[in-house]
């Protein structure tokens, strides 16, 4: 099965990954294969991947001793590990899913992967923030795109995210009439972007949107913090993660747009 | 579940029923001396002693009765005398036959005076053959004592009011069962018997095949609802951990009560039913480390049953442990086997595929230690400056040198006789012989014990010293003599950066593949194991990826060092199929696609993959639903044997600190399921290092 193969255009692209990981179950539809791409412009202070915002190797130490996280492959080398368990993948509704860090960062490199694979589906995770020329490149090359929405308003988002969201909303946007199938993913971060205000802009924003397939309330992991200390990083929600997230999805309901709790 | 029965699982749980346990066994030995009884005599006579030193117990709300008041097996012989009846030969293990299958549906169908029946007419037709004369009459008495006991039972279940108790026990096991109810109490009782006369790892064999008709008559005819059977199901399923703490083995829990579920008939045709569903959904529900389930599986296994099994693995107890049966039932037939017996296999105490009623095998006789075997010819190799290909002749070598001392060693094993075991089996009253004697099938099993630790060995032999010339051999030689004492750079690259088992990587697996055709080569040599049997090879270890790192008392096998893969001395091995413990490994896909290149074929004692997956995997009917896949998958790429367990590693590390917070946490040793807090430190420590290193 060659469905997706086209000829490699020119130099091929570089890539940094910082993990592979095999039977995802909650990456999208079925049995996936989810690589985590390294580098994410935006500094979101719930990020539970922390090794996943610088684009270059690092080190990370714990328990077992230091290893070095993040490593470069060419596409040709990602697509055969890929391509050498596309059948079971595709035997069990599932795919590949390419996240991060922000793959977008990387998406002459992630476009590079998707033109090597055989027949096999293709999940986009991304925050949306990129280039409305990046994003086409990629999405346009996937069956369903997992976009995030955190903060509807710039300001806040401008000081949780490190960046505004007008990007975001205009990649939003361009999805909408590209023809891709997508879920819009809300992570909720207690007191940030659980609240009712701010559900209900998002409700507002994606309301009639062309190809959303649904929304997905995603409640607040505590173990978000787990991995900053072995990174050397730091830690420092400004938020109170102790507190129970607003699960609320009536704003979602009031508006027609199927939603999940996940 | 139902409240009493939530209530009689916490007693049973709690032990509240040892009260009822007398202070000792009786004596028999000072009659069996008196009287200069026979071997055959003795084992009828223990038994008789047995049942008769029991007291009936009926615990309030129970109706499938039977709990052991007698603490263990007394002796028959002296000290002196039983070492002196094995002197001609070898003593497999503690003696007494054990992890073997009766044919329960015999049983169920005939009762145990048509059994009796059938050794008196033997006991007419061979008058002039003492031996044969001798057996059935201890069989015979094995019955009437038995039958004693269930007549004491019923008159207590009487005397208290138990009408419908009693009079199940006036019908079974005397006579054949006729319903569900019945069945399942004649089971119970004779199962226990067995243990009672001094035989362990008591295997239940194809449980929904033989009790599913009596199950599908009562629902039809109304006797039971869905829910009543299910009621019945889950007592039956307590009360197999009554009396687990008396039973033997290596640690609390290893006692052998597995059953298996689904597969095929024996001409073929689809064997799941509706008690395949409902012993899976007990089995959850009920939640206790007796009886082990297994699932016998194809490619083409419902999902939903499978959603089912998955449901049954997110409690943690570590099964039900798959096997394949477009894999398991060709080998088996390759084997030797005819190929309606190999339709009928079962597993014995751990995953070791047997025929029920139909096998005396020895399906461990012990285990090929292929560490020692790699390690002892990487040294030998490198210091008289071989080849890779030098180095894998002496790994064949050494093997081949292993087997045939295994062969040698257990070419006389002496098994005692078992006269009431064998009223259980095939033809063994018709025939007038004792099922130590021999059955059907008398085939040895041999262990290929931490295959991923040496195939690792291998390949990094390969790819370090041999494609990359990284390392001089003499550097390696003298880092495995020192236990890589001043060189822990070297062996953390050992460790982390060569080929690796568990990664789909022909590097590494072609010696994991290699391995086993050396040892199935080694095995085939031998076409008699002294009891008309062969030795078929296996992929299991059971507890040897703890012994041959550290040594066990008695242990045939030797320790092995610090080997090349980058493991220090004393560090465990992989258990059964699993990649060596730390070793990077990508994810279960890539496991499986390993271990789907194994020729079972030739390798078919059995022995699972083992996966640890974290129990977040299992949080929502989706994802359920994709770990039924990922056993479907397995079936898909051609492997032989799957087991998964669903752990935390928080949960492990605070059991191991706070025992008493985590009573009844339990988790999968090796073949077979314990209570965590029951095990020794260094299986607690084996299986927490294992999570850490987890997959997922």
């Amino acid at each position: 099965m060659q469905k997706r193969r086209r000829e490699p255009a020119g130099d091929e692209p570089c890539g940094w990954l910082f993990d592979i990981k095999e039977f995802a179950v909650h990456d999208g539809p079925g049995i996936r294969l989810t690589l985590f791409l390294k580098g994410c412009p935006l500094r979101c202070q719930w990020c539970h991947n922390p090794e996943g915002i610088d684009p270059h190797p690092q080190t990370m130490t714990g328990p077992a001793g230091t290893r070095v996280v993040g490593r470069r492959f060419t596409p040709g080398e990602v697509a055969s590990i890929i391509n050498v368990q596309a059948d079971i993948l595709r035997a069990n509704e599932g795919g590949v899913t390419f996240s991060g860090g922000e793959p977008l960062h990387q998406a002459a490199f992630v476009a590079a992967v998707i033109d090597r694979l055989d027949d096999v589906h293709v999940l986009l995770d991304t925050s949306g923030f990129a280039s409305e020329a990046d994003f086409r490149l990629v999405a346009g090359r996937c069956d369903l795109i997992y976009f995030d929405l955190k903060l509807m308003d710039d300001a806040r988002h401008r000081a949780y995210t490190g960046a505004g969201n007008a990007c975001i909303l205009a990649n939003l946007r361009v999805l909408a009439g590209m023809g891709v199938p997508y879920v819009v993913r809300v992570p909720l971060v207690p007191g940030v972007t659980d609240t009712p205000d701010n559900l209900r802009r998002i409700a507002a924003a994606v309301q009639g949107l062309p190809g959303l397939e649904r929304v997905e309330l995603l409640p607040y992991n505590r173990a978000a913090g787990g991995k900053y200390r072995a990174a050397g990083m730091t830690f420092a929600p400004d938020y109170d993660e102790t507190r129970p997230c607003n699960t609320d999805t009536s704003p979602f309901i009031e508006q027609g747009i199927e939603v999940r709790v996940t | 579940m139902r409240k009493e029965l939530r209530e009689m699982r916490h007693r049973v749980r709690a032990k509240g029923h040892a009260v009822y346990r007398r202070a000792s066994a009786p004596d028999v030995l000072s009659e069996c001396e008196a009287e200069g009884l026979s071997w055959p005599r003795r084992v009828a006579r223990l038994l008789r002693r047995q049942c008769e030193a029991e007291t009936p117990v009926i615990l309030p709300g129970e109706r499938i009765v039977f709990t052991r008041t007698v603490p263990s097996v007394p002796p028959i012989y002296s000290e002196k005398e039983w070492d002196a009846l094995f002197a001609a030969g070898k003593r497999h293990e503690l003696g007494p036959i054990s992890n073997i299958c009766a044919d329960w549906g015999q049983l169920l169908h005939q009762g145990l005076l048509e059994r009796r029946a059938v050794a008196e007419a033997t006991r007419a037709e061979r008058a002039d053959d003492p031996a044969a004369r001798e057996f059935v009459e201890c069989a015979m008495d094995g019955v009437d004592a038995v039958l004693e006991l269930a007549a004491r039972y019923e008159a207590e279940a009487r005397r208290m009011g138990e009408t419908e108790t009693a009079d199940v026990l006036a019908r079974v096991p005397a006579r054949p069962a006729r319903t569900f109810r019945e069945a399942l109490q004649a089971l119970r009782f004779v199962q226990a018997m067995v243990w009672l006369n001094g035989h362990y790892h008591v295997g239940l064999g194809r449980f929904d095949q033989y009790m599913g008709p009596f199950l599908e008559a009562d629902l039809r005819t109304g006797r039971l609802t869905v829910a009543e059977a299910e009621d019945l199901l889950a007592e039956f399923f307590i009360s197999l951990n009554k009396d687990t703490d008396l039973y033997p083995g290596v640690q609390q829990g290893d006692n052998g009560q597995s059953l298996m579920l689904g597969g095929v008939e024996r001409d073929g045709a689809d064997a799941v039913n509706e008690l395949t569903y409902m012993a899976l959904r007990v089995a959850r529900d009920v939640n206790m480390i007796d009886p082990k389930i297994n699932l016998r599986v194809t490619p083409q296994t419902p999902l939903d049953l499978l959603e089912l099994a998955a449901q049954l693995t997110r409690q943690g107890l570590g099964f039900p442990q798959y096997s394949n049966d477009d894999v398991v039932i060709p080998a088996l037939v390759d084997c030797g086997y005819d190929l309606e017996d190999a339709r009928d296999y079962t597993v014995a105490a751990c995953w070791e595929f047997i025929i029920p009623g139909k096998g005396m095998e020895i399906v461990n006789i012990g285990a090929v230690s292929f560490p020692a075997a790699v390690n002892e010819a990487i040294l030998d190799g490198l210091a008289h400056s071989a080849d890779l290909e030098g180095i894998l002749e002496r790994t064949r070598k050494n093997i081949r040198a292993q087997v045939d001392a295994q062969v040698d060693r257990c070419r006389n094993i002496i098994l005692p006789p078992a006269p009431f075991y064998s009223v259980l089996m095939n033809d063994c009253l018709e025939q007038g012989r004792d099922l130590s004697t021999g059955l059907k099938y008398n085939n040895y099993g041999l262990h290929g014990a931490c295959s991923a630790n040496a195939a690792d060995a291998l390949a990094a032999v390969k790819h370090f010293v041999f494609d990359r010339g990284e390392l001089e051999p003499s550097e390696l030689v003298d880092a495995l003599i020192t236990n890589y004492d001043g060189r822990e750079d070297m062996r953390r690259r050992l460790a982390r950066e060569g080929p690796k088992v568990g990664n789909n990587d022909d590097r590494a697996d072609a010696f994991l593949v290699k391995l086993f055709d050396f040892l199935a080569d080694a095995c085939e040599q031998c076409r008699d194991n002294g009891r008309g049997g062969i030795l078929r090879p296996g992929t299991g270890s059971a507890m040897y990826y703890v012994w041959l790192a550290r040594g066990s008392e008695g242990m045939a096998e030797p320790v092995v060092g610090a080997t090349a893969d980058g493991r220090k001395r004393g560090d465990f091995f992989s258990s059964s199929l699993a990649p060596s413990p730390g070793a990077p490994v990508r994810g279960p896909i890539s496991v499986l696609q390993t271990y789907g290149k194994i020729d079972y074929r030739r390798i078919c004692n059995g022995g699972p993959i083992t996966m640890e997956l974290s129990d977040t995997v299992f949080r929502d009917p989706e994802s359920i639903r994709k770990v039924a896949m990922l056993v479907r998958t397995f079936a898909e790429l051609g492997c032989q044997q799957f087991q998964l367990n669903a752990l935390n590693a928080d949960t492990l590390l605070d059991a191991r600190e706070h025992p008493e917070r985590h009573r009844d946490l339990i988790v999968r040793v090796w073949g077979w399921s314990g209570y965590f807090c029951e095990l020794g430190p260094e299986y607690q420590e084996h299986i927490i290092a294992r999570h850490m290193h987890g997959l997922t």
